[in-house]
């Protein structure tokens, strides 16, 4: 095995202890802050994971949206909210053996599923030049979304819209 | 060729959806449920990362984007409601502790 | 280097695009507006104007959206379901927000908002667009669902919502993903393409189950329900009475076409008839059974509608072109005969009151004759009595079901209707064979405006709402061809 497999597997498995590391702390940590910075974790491996697929450009818009954005957001929330802070948050769902059954169920027909499919060929394209991919691909996402994605692009701008007014009536402090 | 083949990926993203999908059901904390949920789009968007390169493809990045725009609005939305209930539950109690008096 | 500016055929779009347009006209003269009720008729204008729009592109062949979106008489039908919807919402809500004290002029916007996502979910040919509808539509509802500021219960359905409906979202996506991952597209005819060309992938079956998983959620089937209850009962009742028809008709109008277009000619269209089938007995069984103990009138109309979107999905199991057309014309006689259920109900709430119990309608024959044959109305077309709409909206469900050789599932629909008799004619007693009850004060040293139940004061926007509803089931019922043949020439683009 060449020197660059092996690395990219051992970061592989660097990002994967990140990721799922992350993830079980988030679920299994009882200090709701804790959780959030697994939350943090957990959203960094899948940084990485991007990198590795050649999505360069949206290895940054992730770590940007969801760690500069999201996650530093529910961040702010619980040290805003001094309840939360301090609450220990052991009790779990009366049915957790219900839930965790079917948690489990669904990761085994996925886990077969996924496991099965053939994949033949690794796509000759993106693997033929990885540096020129990523350059190219920031700019072609950009004329996707202004060209045969245009609807999506702007709907979604009135979906940013419906959320802002929704923010606002919901958080305003009460009337008099 | 890379070292990492597309299935690895998927199964990853498989485990790290299931792990959200069970902080939903498992957790009462609206927080953490929120915060699995989010865990759970991550996912898909490995996912959708994963067999767009695997396709070459770009409608999976596109898809991709569009999710994280999602993901950013409920984010907003669910602390917003959340502030609301936190608000209006503090209200309350002040409420019962007055109706004690009276 | 040069941007090449695509050709866009807005045409396609028009309806939603003029609810959108009217949303932020709203929210404009919502700065300079101080008698808001002002801005819910504006809105009723736009819903009106895109009404119209709808039916005028009807006759005329459909076109396309850059293969995003369509305009076939599918979605134009699902657009008059939907602007119905909203249309009777905003007139009950110009009354019912004066009277709780809740009128702002971000509402109508919402509710415009809310309403386009449907439209949206409806047109759309292209799973990222399926999405974004769906998102627009669920946001949208959940900030509506948590709109009154002042009752904990608001808030604490808009969570519920919230978290349950992004959960849902994510399997919705993650379907979407496995879907485009064994296909290699998105877009619903491509995938349709790939699929009836004899392919077939695990990975699409499995994208597919979870797809319907998400989508069960939003039309509230088994075992995606527990959340309808405490949400139709918490949010504002003019919001739960647009919730309840807006976004299970969305949901049903974005799974018919993604079932039919993308995976109806497959190795897989027997298996998500039968998954549909099998949902359907279900839905309508535990939805009928849940509603019968309940006394609170607005949590009894939400287990209710659980048991309808088991009805509906009967259609869906049939598989078949009749089937499409009995859930259009079973969501349109929905539209009318539920939200103006919801109308009577809102018109019955106290001030400060958010919800009605069976007693509240004793002996309203007495104090409000209309009300009282409005709501007797809602509740026999509710149950399928045979002269009003809802008769004819099961009738069409169950014939599909029957020609697509389910005749047991047209069955135990049947024996459904039978059982929700007793909750919905339960309510009729209550209006006609009962004296007005006794006031008794829930709260030491409420306030004495509140003092009798008789005093119901039907404000003119409510009353509209109800009336309109009211001759509509009954019209609709007494003459369904008109309806019925409208639907036979609206097909699946």
């Amino acid at each position: 095995m060449p020197v660059d497999q092996i690395v990219k597997t051992v970061v592989f498995v660097i990002f994967t202890v990140m990721t799922l590391g992350g993830g079980l702390g988030v679920v299994v940590s009882p200090r709701i802050f804790h959780s959030a910075l697994f939350l943090v974790l957990s959203f960094a491996g899948v940084v990485g994971y991007y990198v590795l697929l050649d999505a360069g450009f949206l290895a940054a818009v992730q770590l940007l949206i969801y760690i500069g954005a999201i996650a530093i957001l529910i961040l702010f929330a619980i040290m805003l909210s001094r309840g939360l802070m301090a609450e220990r948050q052991s009790q779990s769902n009366q049915q957790w053996w219900i839930a965790a059954l079917v948690a489990l169920l669904i990761f085994v027909v996925l886990a077969a599923v996924l496991w099965r499919v053939d994949w033949p060929v690794a796509s000759q394209q993106a693997l033929a030049s990885p540096s020129n991919a990523i350059s190219q691909e920031g700019s072609q996402l950009g004329r996707d979304l202004l060209g045969p994605y245009v609807i999506p692009f702007e709907v979604a701008s009135v979906l940013l819209l419906v959320a802002l007014i929704g923010a606002v009536i919901l958080a305003r402090e009460t009337e008099s | 060729m890379t070292a990492v083949p597309t299935s690895w990926f998927l199964l990853l993203s498989a485990i790290l959806f299931v792990i959200g999908a069970g902080g939903v059901l498992l957790r009462r904390n609206v927080l953490i449920m929120l915060m699995s949920v989010e865990m759970m789009m991550n996912a898909v968007n490995l996912t959708f990362i994963a067999l767009s390169r695997h396709l070459s493809s770009l409608t999976g990045q596109i898809f991709v984007f569009m999710v994280m725009a999602v993901a950013a609005v409920e984010v907003a939305v669910g602390l917003a409601i959340l502030i609301e209930l936190n608000r209006l539950r503090a209200t309350t109690d002040v409420d019962d502790v007055s109706s004690l008096k009276g | 280097m040069p941007i090449e500016i695509p050709t866009l055929n807005f045409i396609a779009l028009a309806p939603p695009l003029i609810v959108i347009g009217t949303a932020l006209l709203v929210l404009l003269f919502d700065l300079a507006v101080t008698d808001k009720r002002v801005l819910g008729y504006l809105g009723l204008v736009g819903v009106v104007i895109a009404a119209g729009v709808s039916i005028a592109m009807g006759p005329r062949p459909a076109t396309t959206f850059q293969a995003m979106a369509i305009s076939d008489g599918y979605a134009l039908f699902f657009n008059l379901v939907f602007l119905a919807t909203a249309g009777l919402s905003i007139l009950i809500a110009i009354d019912y927000l004066e009277r709780h004290d809740l009128q702002r002029g971000e509402y109508y916007a919402l509710l415009l908002f809310s309403a386009s996502g449907m439209m949206l979910m409806a047109a759309a040919t292209d799973l990222i667009v399926v999405f974004l509808g769906l998102e627009i539509m669920s946001v949208a509802l959940y900030i509506l669902a948590g709109f009154n500021w002042r009752q904990l219960a608001s808030a604490e359905a808009a969570m519920k919502y919230f978290i349950l409906g992004a959960f849902a979202s994510a399997f919705f996506l993650y379907g979407a993903a496995l879907t485009y991952g064994a296909t290699g597209t998105t877009n619903l005819n491509q995938i349709g393409l790939w699929l009836s060309g004899g392919n077939s992938d695990p990975m699409a079956l499995v994208g597919l189950g979870l797809l319907l998983a998400g989508f069960a959620f939003k039309v509230a089937a088994v075992p995606f329900q527990w959340w309808t209850p405490d949400v139709y009962q918490g949010a504002p009742t003019s919001v739960t009475a647009f919730m309840s028809v807006g976004a299970k008709g969305a949901g049903f109008a974005a799974l018919i076409r993604v079932l039919r277009s993308g995976f109806g000619d497959s190795a897989y269209s027997a298996d998500w008839a039968l998954a549909a089938a099998v949902l359907a007995v279900l839905t309508m069984t535990f939805g009928n059974l849940a509603a019968l103990p309940q006394k609170d009138v607005k949590r009894m109309l939400g287990y209710s509608s659980i048991a309808h979107a088991g009805y509906i999905l009967v259609g869906v199991a049939a598989a078949s072109e009749s089937g499409v057309r009995g859930v259009l014309f079973y969501l349109l006689a929905y539209a009318f005969m539920n939200v103006g259920a919801f109308a009577v109900a809102s018109a019955l709430e106290r001030r400060g009151e958010f919800s009605t119990t069976q007693r509240d309608y004793a002996g309203l024959s007495q104090r409000e004759p209309l009300l009282a044959v409005a709501m007797t109305v809602f509740m026999l077309s509710l149950t399928g009595m045979p002269p009003l709409v809802g008769f004819w909206g099961k009738l069409f469900v169950f014939r599909a079901a029957v020609e697509a050789g389910m005749s047991w599932l047209a069955i135990v629909g049947v024996i459904n209707s039978a059982v929700s008799a007793f909750y919905y004619l339960g309510v009729v007693v209550q209006m006609y064979m009962r004296a007005p009850a006794e006031y008794s004060p829930r709260l030491v040293g409420e306030e004495s405006d509140a003092k009798k139940p008789a005093a119901v004061n039907l404000e003119v926007a409510i009353g509209t709402a109800v009336l309109l509803a009211m001759l509509l089931t009954v019209v609709l019922g007494l003459w369904p061809g008109p309806v019925a043949s409208l639907v036979t020439m609206m097909p699946l683009g």
